[in-house]
């Protein structure tokens, strides 16, 4: 049994912990309204059969914010700053041509059988003081890379994003550093932080299936190779939630789906 | 006398054999009550928290006991099976024996004594049994396998001179400040993983959280302090270099004098990484 056999083996039923008890403090209820209540729905163990998909659909579109962006100050950066600068641009609300939204995730959510899960390996960089890329996607199984660019002290702290239970907190001491770890064995919504650098964020949907994107600068997702059927599109952004949509795909077709989030104020 | 034994008390070799298997399986028995024993009582460990851990942890075990409302680290919340003092890799859960190591030694610098005198070893066993009821992870989760722990090398000049560069190195500095006492460019604003402030370690006050020991320092590179922003660097030094890191920390203990060590504290105050 290799150490990533043991890691799994450790972390099998860490979903279970996913029940926010009623004594919870409300930093954690906060949390939990960001990432959305229905992460709690979710099955404990999936359920999901891989079985070849020919002449599969597709889902595009585009996420919008309605309204306005929320002004949101820039990062204040206060460790490092010889090197990180004095502040960075709110990531929170990437807003880019036609209002299309960045960083968010569009995923299926209750389908139990389709094309093969993803095996390749992510990829999370510590890079002038942000991670990168603020939000993906992957499946159970995989191994993600964490590498620092930065010539300084990074620690990747994962979490629970529900119960904020660690789920790893590893050093990354120096530039150049990178160390490839599994992925929890159970989906859910990891949260990455860097205690060194308290303003990096990072999300990571671990999901039960093959089906999703993450919106690119201009808004835009695609998910292909989807047998025909009707499913729960969902769409989750860090601040604005999310938001499910019922969506229809028909053999070799490409069904076009926007997507509106409203913006919530950051605190 | 002609007094006859009934036949079933004769002793045939199937007869024996059958007593034997029977011998055995309460043997075994005996073993399992001694086991469960161990293992603590629920009940009893719920009237020594409620005496002893409930004014700090809170009775639900959410660490918001009345007593630990101003403390600084927080008292730990017990809902999410994360502990500091572990054998165990960082994120896993800690053993029966992590959780006695702690009851006993207590945490140094923070609000949690030790209960070695206080408490029985079954005390303790019950108590720790109770403690687990508060994550549901204990209920699901195993612990993962400890670590391994080298056997120490000779605590020497060299290794200390060596442990000073791999201080630098892997940039401890970043919380732990130039000279190692706590005041590193990261250090005024850490929080826990429940957002309460915590503060790095001063190293050269020759007390540490989890113990002084070379094996104590050791262990704590390479699991982590789960909760807190002290991370693992079981992937980025090797044993080698975390036994003259451990002697390099253990020089800066007043309890070390300096001229054994030839490398006073100031030795690794030259600016930032």
């Amino acid at each position: 049994m290799g150490a990533g056999d043991a890691f799994f083996a450790s972390n099998l039923r860490r979903n279970d912990a996913m029940t926010i008890p009623m004594r919870y403090g409300l930093k954690v209820l906060s949390a939990s309204l960001i990432s959305g209540a229905s992460l709690l729905a979710q099955p404990a163990l999936a359920d999901y059969t891989v079985e070849a998909v020919s002449n599969g659909g597709a889902i595009e579109g585009v996420v919008k914010l309605s309204g306005t962006a929320p002004k949101a100050a820039p990062l204040e950066v206060t460790k490092n700053q010889d090197f990180c600068g004095q502040s960075i641009p709110n990531p929170v609300y990437s807003v880019g041509k036609d209002g299309g939204l960045q960083n968010v995730e569009v995923f299926l959510r209750g389908i139990t059988r389709g094309k093969a899960l993803s095996t390749n390996t992510i990829s999370l960089v510590n890079e002038h003081c942000m991670f990168n890329p603020r939000v993906q996607g992957a499946n159970a199984g995989q191994q993600v890379k964490i590498s620092s660019n930065d010539p300084f002290l990074h620690n990747t702290h994962t979490q629970n994003a529900s119960t904020n239970a660690t789920i790893y907190n590893i050093a990354l001491p120096f530039k150049g550093f990178s160390v490839t770890k599994p992925l929890p064995a159970l989906p859910q919504l990891i949260k990455v932080k860097c205690d060194a650098h308290a303003w990096m964020r990072a999300w990571i949907w671990e999901l039960d299936n093959p089906y999703f994107a993450t919106t690119g600068d201009d808004g835009h997702f695609t998910i292909k190779d989807i047998p025909p059927g009707t499913y729960t599109l969902v769409a989750w952004h860090e601040a604005a939630g999310e938001k499910p949509t019922s969506v229809t795909v028909s053999a070799g077709k490409t069904v076009t789906v926007d997507i509106q989030l409203v913006a919530v104020k950051q605190p | 006398m002609g007094y006859e034994l009934p036949l079933d008390m004769i002793a045939t070799p199937r007869r024996i054999a059958t007593l034997a298997a029977a011998m055995v399986t309460l043997l075994i028995m005996a073993d399992r009550d001694w086991a469960q024993d161990e293992m603590g009582d629920v009940h009893r460990g719920k009237i020594v928290y409620e005496q002893y851990c409930a004014l700090c942890h809170g009775e639900q075990g959410d660490g918001n006991g009345h007593y630990g409302e101003d403390t600084i680290p927080a008292p730990r919340d017990f809902r999410q099976g994360t502990f500091n003092w572990r054998s165990t890799p960082s994120g896993s859960l800690p053993t029966d024996a992590d959780l006695e190591k702690t009851l006993i030694k207590g945490l140094f610098g923070t609000s949690m004594s030790s209960f070695s005198a206080s408490l029985t070893h079954r005390q303790r066993l019950d108590v720790i049994t109770y403690i687990k009821t508060f994550s549901p992870r204990f209920a699901t989760e195993k612990p993962e396998a400890p670590i391994t722990i080298p056997p120490e090398p000779p605590y020497t000049v060299e290794s200390v001179t060596r442990g000073a560069a791999i201080y630098k190195k892997v940039n401890c500095a970043q919380c732990h400040g130039d000279e190692a006492q706590g005041d590193g460019e990261s250090a005024d604003d850490l929080t826990d993983d429940w957002g309460n402030p915590i503060v790095p370690y001063d190293l050269t006050e020759g007390h540490l959280k989890c113990g002084n020991n070379g094996s104590d320092i050791y262990r704590v590179f390479i699991t982590g302090l789960n909760g807190t922003p002290m991370p693992s660097f079981a992937d980025s030094i090797s044993p080698a270099e975390a036994w003259d890191l451990v002697h390099f920390i253990q020089s800066l203990s007043p309890e070390y004098p300096k001229n054994v060590t030839g490398a006073p504290s100031t030795s690794i105050g030259e600016g930032k990484p």
